[in-house]
């Protein structure tokens, strides 16, 4: 238990000071990834719906400190985002790469619309095309790509998770 | 009776919930709710401090291969150029002298005498791609508040939106929740600049509400108009790009290029007001 609520502050902690600061420099035809929904995706998807729930509030919870107009926008955002995947990895055969990179641009797409949606639709006109074609779509491929480097770090702390917890049941 | 706090749904719906509230609470400006972004914010910063300033010596060293040369013959119209601007600062300063004397006898108050400027690091940008907020490395306890402006030496920037301990939220001009009070320098028109969604990504902002018998042109000078209380009179935004209409000719739309490159942008100055006293008033008038 110790093991893991470290583990996860280390990557949340990582992610978003990476997001932060050096999301800027990383971006291609003027879109960043974003390697916070990305951790809550992989995690929720490798792990279950409390863990992906936990980490998805969290993140959220930092983004809203370090870029947001009100605190639990993105905390909201994320408990639902990790909730939602973590409920559906059951039917899925999570163990592999692929699945993760599929999820993550569904998911991407998905999340950025309706961040857009919420920003948005009580201020100005809705578009659907405009926010898609230049901005989610590039992001989400973008993630996808991402989701693999993020996939292999996160799969082996499931397995040693899954190894401790094999352990601690014996005694 | 805790057994409801065991069922999963239960706790989704409850911190759904209170976070809803949250949210509402949070919306209220100078809440004290706050806090709790100021607690994960203060933790953040050094390291947003350090990553910043590694990435800055770490491009500085290698750029420092790169325009040796360059920085030869860079340095030789510099130094043209430093002979020609001290001849011309000199007659400036004469005429300083002189417009300071006038104004005095014509009594005029001047907005940013009452200012200071405080320098501040970029640290941090926005984490998605939506809004156009980024952390600067002063907080309160450099006694900087909320919406104070945000300038540099081209122009401004924006303002603070939410000052934590040691850092604060800026938005920028160009964010789509931005609106500024904004004057024609040539016709004296008062108009407002928000920011675009669209045209953010260009780096370029939207002015409207211009009045019916207003001439603008492209390459029309903006600047704020000093209504609306937050930023000081003078401050300039940017230039007229383009004039468009919408249906008639009394419904026109303007696009202007700030004067600021919000892509490459990484030291800005705070007005910050000198006065302590004044500050608590002005406050406590809100």
């Amino acid at each position: 238990m110790k093991l893991k609520i470290i583990a996860y502050t280390i990557l949340v902690f990582l992610s978003v000071l990476i997001q932060s600061t050096l999301g800027d420099s990383i971006k291609i035809y003027g879109v960043k990834p974003n390697i916070t929904i990305v951790l809550i995706i992989i995690v929720a998807l490798l792990r279950n719906n409390t863990e992906g729930a936990i980490v998805g509030f969290f993140c959220g919870l930092m983004q809203d400190a370090v870029s947001g107009t009100v605190i639990g926008f993105y905390a909201l955002m994320g408990l639902y985002l990790g909730f939602i995947i973590g409920s559906i990895n059951k039917r899925l055969y999570r163990e592999n790469v692929l699945i993760a990179i599929f999820l993550t641009f569904v998911s991407t797409f998905v999340y950025e619309y309706s961040v857009y949606f919420f920003s948005t639709f009580l201020r100005g006109p809705l578009h659907f095309v405009d926010p898609i074609k230049n901005i989610i779509l590039i992001e989400a491929v973008y993630n996808s790509v991402i989701s693999i480097f993020i996939f292999i770090i996160v799969i082996k702390l499931h397995i040693r998770f899954e190894e401790y917890d094999k352990n601690s049941r014996r005694y | 009776m805790l057994r409801p706090f065991k069922n999963k749904k239960f706790i989704l719906l409850f911190v759904t919930i209170v976070l809803l509230v949250v949210m509402g609470i949070s919306s209220i400006q100078n809440n004290k709710i706050n806090y709790v972004g100021d607690i994960f914010s203060t933790i953040l910063s050094p390291f947003q401090r350090f990553i910043n300033f590694t990435d800055k010596k770490i491009n500085d060293f290698f750029a420092h291969f790169e325009d040796i040369n360059k920085l030869r013959e860079e340095n030789e119209s510099l130094k043209k150029t430093v002979v020609e601007l001290v001849y011309e600062n000199e007659k400036l300063l004469e005429l300083k002298i002189k417009n300071d004397e006038l104004r005095r006898t014509l009594d005029i108050k001047d907005q940013y005498n009452n200012m200071e400027m405080v320098g501040a690091n970029i640290i941090a940008k926005d984490m998605g791609n939506w809004f156009d907020i980024f952390i600067i490395d002063r907080g309160t306890k450099d006694g900087i508040a909320n919406d104070y402006p945000i300038v540099t030496s081209r122009g401004l920037v924006g303002r603070v939106m939410q000052s934590d301990l040691m850092s604060s939220k800026v938005i920028a001009i160009i964010d789509e929740e931005s609106s500024i009070s904004a004057r024609l320098s040539k016709t004296s028109d008062i108009v407002v600049v928000k920011g675009d969604r669209k045209l953010k990504d260009q780096g370029l902002c939207i002015m409207s509400y211009i009045p019916a018998d207003a001439d603008v042109s492209a390459g029309d000078k903006v600047e704020t108009s000093g209504v609306g209380g937050i930023y000081p009179k003078g401050i300039v935004i940017g230039r007229v790009k383009e004039v468009r209409q919408r249906t008639n000719e009394l419904d026109r739309y303007a696009i202007i290029e700030p004067s600021v490159d919000f892509k490459r942008l990484e030291e800005v100055f705070i007005l910050k007001e000198k006065d302590i006293n004044n500050n608590e008033t002005s406050e406590e008038n809100k």
